[in-house]
């Protein structure tokens, strides 16, 4: 098989598992609809100041409109993490099973890296496409891309923490915690320190920076999906480096006497 | 007499202070079936791990030809993903042209009416024969079986030395780490895993294949 066709078939594997978590996805299809909805009824439309990171100039935008967006946010980093954390953790012994078996580790890695994504896009998509209900952006685009910033992040923190942490409750616990913390620091309406210049340096920070300068019409700051693209990466290259160690092979000595490759055998009839 | 399949040399590994595995000697010839038995702590599923290179021994060297077969103590499927796919996972990590072996084994294991289903609905005596054909589909130089017997039922148990006869006749090795060891006439070499070393017991067995020993 080429590597290729070996990691076709990882990464349809990868995904298999995500679409088979079925808990995940009905607290997908159920929680964020519930979740952006009873912060649209909630919250009154009073203009709330937002601080554009890109031209340090404060937006007064709708309060309204902004709690549905950050809603959002908190809604998939927690759904896109658990999901994640939870084929990662469950999956540590058969992924050295597989390894074992002759996986090669980048397969495996790109495979992983693959799920992520997938999951993050479609994840993100389903999130941009329920807050539509609540609100109508300038730009669905950007919501979109602020989203899946944000997934992507929560994805890699979820395969980190599903290779570091051995306990389900705690991890779940981590993902809760960090989520909250995040995304609820970020939104102004319900955190009126939010503009706080040290909450820049969060995960949830540049997702935000793209979503709100976006759907209110400032366009796209690239510095700031440069800086969430960064958090992506430290996660996943983090949480990747530990699945490698965790799934290294030792190579034992090849024998010099002997070819390396066993002769045939035929099949019993 | 032939180069052995698997020969370890000088083994030790130790967890902190313990020292599990002291001196572990031992070469697996071509068509034999070794058996290792310890009591419970003794160091087996170390030693097991350590033979398929899954564990780096603190000392020693293992030299190793020919695919391996590793079938670990707990079944260790994916539970979301069906026979089938396990199948196809597994192929391409042993890099298989095909599946014509694991059809054969599938239909002599006789489960292939529970092929589209996930593993995780299956019964544990099915669960057990799937973990053995990813084992073994590959057709291994060597298969490592880490107690083997502890969720076989009966049928399974039956076809597992059929399956294990058939290595040894085609010039495999099976080697069996156990902490109870039935049906001792069928192997060719036998071993105590005691204070982290190998001593030799004896055995029944006329042995066609003298070539596993101790080293």
């Amino acid at each position: 098989m080429s590597s290729w066709s070996r990691y076709a078939t990882a990464a349809r594997f990868a995904l298999v598992e995500q679409a088979r978590n079925r808990f995940a996805l009905g607290l997908l299809l159920v929680f964020v609809p519930i979740w952006d909805g009873l912060f649209a009824m909630l919250i009154s439309a009073a203009p709330v100041a937002f601080k554009l990171q890109s031209t340090g100039a404060f937006l007064q935008v709708n309060g309204h409109d902004l709690t549905v967006l950050t809603s959002g946010f908190n809604a998939i980093t927690l759904i896109v993490a658990f999901m994640i954390f939870t084929v990662t953790r469950r999956n540590a012994a058969f992924d050295r099973r597989l390894a074992l078996a002759g996986l090669p580790q980048p397969v495996a890695i790109a495979a992983k890296t693959t799920a992520i994504i997938v999951a993050s896009t479609l994840v993100s998509l389903y999130a941009a496409l329920i807050m539509e209900a609540f609100w109508r952006p300038e730009s669905f685009g950007a919501i979109w891309l602020g989203y899946l910033l944000d997934a992507l992040i929560y994805g890699a923190l979820g395969l980190l923490l599903g290779v570091l942490v051995s306990s389900e409750l705690a991890g779940f616990f981590l993902i809760i915690m960090v989520s909250l913390m995040d995304t609820l620091l970020q939104a102004p309406v319900e955190n009126p320190l939010a503009n706080k210049d040290f909450l820049a340096a969060f995960p949830t920070f540049g997702p935000m920076q793209v979503a709100v300068s976006g759907g209110f019409g400032h366009g796209v700051p690239g510095g700031s999906i440069l800086f969430a693209v960064a958090w992506f990466v430290g996660f996943a290259l983090l949480g990747l480096a530990i699945f490698w160690r965790k799934t290294r092979i030792w190579r034992t000595q090849a024998m010099p006497s002997l070819p390396a490759a066993q002769p045939a055998i035929s099949h019993p009839a | 007499m032939s180069e052995p399949l698997l020969r370890a040399e000088h083994i030790a590994r130790s967890y902190g202070r313990r020292r599990v595995l002291r001196d572990i000697n031992l070469a697996v010839a071509p068509g034999t079936l070794v058996g290792i038995v310890g009591e419970n702590g003794a160091g087996k599923s170390t030693l097991l791990r350590i033979l398929a290179g899954e564990l780096r021994p603190n000392r020693g060297t293992i030299a190793r030809t020919g695919a391996l077969g590793y079938c670990p103590q707990m079944v260790l499927l994916n539970d979301t993903l069906t026979v089938n796919q396990h199948l196809a996972y597994f192929r391409a990590a042993y890099d298989l042209t095909d599946l014509s072996y694991a059809e054969t084994l599938i239909a002599r294991l006789g489960y292939q009416q529970y092929r589209r289903m996930p593993v995780g609905a299956l019964s544990g005596g099915t669960r057990q024969k799937v973990n053995l054909t990813l084992a073994l589909m590959h057709q291994p130089g060597i298969l490592l079986l880490d107690e083997p017997y502890q969720g076989f039922d009966w049928e399974t148990y039956l076809h597992f030395w059929e399956l294990a006869e058939e290595l040894r006749a085609k010039g495999r090795a099976v080697l069996v780490i156990s902490h109870l060891l039935f049906d001792q006439q069928r192997f060719d070499a036998l071993y105590r895993l005691e204070n982290g070393q190998l001593t030799r017991l004896p055995t029944e067995r006329a042995a066609p294949h003298p070539q596993t020993e101790e080293v």
